[in-house]
């Protein structure tokens, strides 16, 4: 133990380290009635740390040449040990951080933590979440198979309806007429350097908000009240709360395994539910297969577009949907958080999850 | 309470250590080498592409190699990797000696140090004649 | 004379068709000959080819008109012209030699047979049991008691069938199996082509229509196969070791997570005010 003690004097002469981990772990103390849905963020955090681990590995043998993309694939998913492991965990992993995200998501919508003074969480949060999208968008390209080909000409495609620089848009987007080698290279700098940075910037700037403006407690119990309105910046203390450290950490880290656990059980058990047989031909830009659908978390999206009499219309919708939620700590502005005192607010939360599920069946049967 | 943490902790710990385990080792094994074909055995060279007093670069065994025609029906393979540090060296027609571009090595057309810091010399590799090629290891 | 005037009719109004339609040149750069354009408006024997390939094998595998018919399948004008090789139906005496252009192997072997030997002679050829515009991919139910006792009795062919009924289940049964391989991911190209290469020399063999032919060369092909369906197995045990460590793996996982939820409430439990 002696030679820990010395590291540990060593670094807190210099910079009060046991300073900093005492108030941010076990001085840290989150609300007593803290319930599971906040080790979500936690869960986050690991997930992307294994989609970057496993996507720096990809890169070792990936070759982002529409001559050679597909192959150097087939090559990791045959050829190169436990590639076939690295490449699904990465693929499988993307689904998984979409899914925690969504329940992430609806669980800070259904307490109200996003209202003020956490405006900036949620929105920073909810970039974040676009920015996920986005990752997948990207990642789904580099295979170069059938399925990455024709989903991303039918994505970018679904922009032409933009008004007066529809055709701008989509030619900028692929880098040219079709989708081809400069859409591969755009998109994989976009994957692997552009989007991941800003990621990593915005997780900081979450992280940051979250613990300047402390945990949000949440509105269940008798003695919850709305709090007044301040116009000085004001810590949410938890005095007689649960440290973090070790208490909650060791929550966090459940449910960490819990979700790691799902990840490997669909990574060996069930890898066919995001591998359909188009990932597994090379891309033909002769050939459109039949019947190939986007991802589950795109499905809303894809309906939407057929259902309504335009495609302009469609877009447009989307888009107001997608600012109303960027934008509700704004437009949502009671101070009351119980879910029992805003009944029309969740009525309009269970409409939602209705819409964008029964969306996502239809496109799916569709 | 604090022996059942204690026991918590305990077997977390093993868990923790055998997943840490099955996790690095196929990274291990996906970043090592792997062994490519046609790394072992020899190489087939046409003589014809080896003039007198010309030296013909190829690759032996994953490493570039250097034959010569020393004299009419003479011929000699070596390594063509120098023993200092690893540059690969050239052949000087005019002074019949091996060059390393790097530090300035100097080895004889047997691969014998002259001067420079190569501390060996140039391993040798046998040519055996078949008909018009030669067989190189 | 009527034929030839009606020839020259129907290219009459094939070129204002597509002068009026103004589709002429972008259809002549698809995939789809001319032919189809035509043949499949009209009636009877002169459009019913045009279904019926549709649902073929060699329309699965980009075998079109032209690739049998000769012709020119970007010119409306001179699509049937004898200039650029078309061909019509070819008389029964000729369709082993039309077919053979392609299927060389099959025709020699047919031609060999007591099946070639009687062409002419009221013998069956190539169309008389694959049929022509839509003939599917062979397998041994084309070997069956309806068609054969169009001219004999079944009891040789039924031998000849039983004969080849074992093997050529394995040949199924691996296509079946390299088919789902290829849905996880596993490049099945090599051993596709193998399997390929076995099953056309195992057809071929059938049309010699000798019961010992094919029994005595059962066993090289069946050593072909067990090479093949070898490398299956190890693939299909891989796959399965593969699952049990991910099972061991799912199984510390939740082992972690569930001793980590203990220590979350062994926690708990030692908070100076536990009323929560």
């Amino acid at each position: 133990m002696g030679i820990f003690k010395k590291i540990g004097d060593f670094l807190d002469e210099r910079l009060g380290i046991r300073d900093i981990l005492e108030q941010n772990l076990t001085k840290y103390l989150l609300p007593k009635n803290i319930n599971v849905w906040y080790t979500l963020g936690a869960v986050l955090l690991a997930l992307f740390a294994v989609q970057v681990a496993s996507g720096i590995l990809l890169l070792v043998y990936y070759n982002p040449n529409t001559d050679d993309a597909f192959h150097s694939i087939q090559r990791i998913m045959n050829d190169v040990p436990y590639g076939w492991l690295i490449r699904t965990i990465h693929a499988v992993g993307a689904n998984v951080i979409i899914l925690a995200l969504l329940l992430h998501m609806l669980s800070v919508l259904f307490m109200g933590s996003y209202k003020r003074p956490r405006e900036l969480t949620w929105m920073a949060g909810f970039l974040l979440f676009l920015l996920s999208l986005a990752m997948c968008l990207t990642g789904y390209l580099l295979p170069w198979s059938q399925l990455s080909f024709w989903a991303t000409t039918v994505a970018t495609n679904s922009s032409r309806e933009i008004p007066l620089i529809g055709d701008v848009v989509v030619r900028f987007l692929r880098g040219g007429a079709m989708v081809g080698q400069p859409t591969l290279g755009r998109f994989f700098a976009l994957h692997v350097m552009g989007i991941p940075l800003i990621l990593g910037i915005l997780v900081l700037v979450h992280l940051f908000l979250v613990r300047r403006l402390g945990i949000s407690r949440p509105p269940f119990g008798p003695d919850w009240q709305p709090s007044e309105p301040s116009t000085t910046f004001h810590h949410e203390e938890h005095p007689g709360g649960i440290p973090f450290f070790p208490h909650y950490m060791t929550k966090d880290a459940a449910m960490i395994a819990f979700f790691l656990a799902l990840t490997v059980y669909v990574v060996f058990f069930a890898p066919g539910l995001f591998f359909p047989p188009a990932s597994f031909q090379p891309a033909n830009p002769f050939e459109t297969p039949v019947g190939i659908k986007p991802e589950w978390y795109f499905l809303w999206a894809y309906q939407t577009l057929k259902i309504f009499p335009s495609e302009f219309l469609g877009l447009a919708v989307q888009g107001l949907a997608v600012t109303l939620l960027l934008f509700l700590p704004f437009l949502d502005r009671s101070r009351e958080r119980r879910p029992k005192h805003r009944p029309l607010f969740v009525a309009g939360y269970c409409v939602g999850i209705a819409v964008f599920i029964g969306l996502s069946i239809w496109g799916h049967f569709s | 309470m604090e022996t059942r943490r204690k026991f918590l902790t305990g077997i977390l710990g093993a868990l923790g250590a055998a997943i840490a385990g099955l996790t690095v080792y196929p990274v291990f094994k996906y970043l090592s080498p792997q062994a490519t074909a046609g790394g072992k055995g020899r190489v087939t060279i046409p003589k014809n592409q080896v003039g007198v007093d010309q030296a013909h670069f190829f690759q032996f065994q994953g490493h570039p190699a250097v034959v010569l025609q020393k004299s009419p029906g003479v011929y000699i393979a070596l390594s063509a990797v120098c023993t200092h540090l690893g540059c690969i060296v050239q052949w000087v027609p005019k002074k019949d000696e091996f060059l390393c571009p790097c530090h300035g090595g100097r080895y004889t057309i047997d691969g014998k140090v002259i001067a420079g810091p190569p501390p060996k010399p140039l391993p040798s590799i046998p040519v055996a004649m078949s008909g018009d090629n030669l067989l190189i290891g | 004379m009527t034929n030839h005037l009606t020839r020259s009719l129907f290219i009459l109004a094939a070129v204002l068709c597509v002068q009026i339609t103004g589709s002429g040149i972008s259809r002549a750069d698809t995939m789809e000959p001319v032919c189809i354009q035509c043949h499949s408006k009209q009636p009877g024997r002169l459009g019913a080819p045009v279904a019926d390939w549709r649902t073929s094998v060699h329309a699965a595998n980009g075998i079109s008109c032209n690739n049998c018919h000769g012709g020119d399948p970007s010119d409306f004008a001179m699509a049937m012209s004898p200039d650029r090789g078309f061909l019509g139906a070819p008389k029964d005496t000729a369709i082993p030699a039309f077919c053979g252009r392609c299927h060389v192997g099959v025709e020699k072997d047919y031609l060999g047979s007591a099946h070639g030997r009687a062409l002419g002679r009221g013998g069956p050829q190539c169309v008389t049991c694959h049929g022509n515009h839509a003939v599917q991919l062979a397998t041994p139910d084309l070997i069956n008691e309806k068609s054969c006792t169009r001219c004999h009795s079944f009891e040789r062919a039924r031998i000849i069938k039983a004969a080849m009924a074992d093997t050529d289940r394995q040949i199924s049964d691996l296509e079946r199996s390299l088919a789902q391989l290829k849905t996880t991911g596993v490049v099945t190209d090599q051993m596709d082509g193998d399997l390929f290469s076995v099953r056309n020399q195992f057809h071929r063999l059938f049309h010699s229509v000798e019961v010992d032919k094919v029994r005595s060369q059962t066993a090289a092909f069946q050593a072909d196969l067990k090479k093949i369906r070898d490398k299956v197995d190890a693939i299909h045990a891989e796959q399965q070791r593969r699952k049990t460590w991910g099972a061991v793996v799912i199984g510390l996982l939740i082992g972690c997570g569930i001793l980590f939820m203990l220590l979350f409430h062994a926690y708990k439990a030692e908070l100076p005010d536990n009323d929560s």
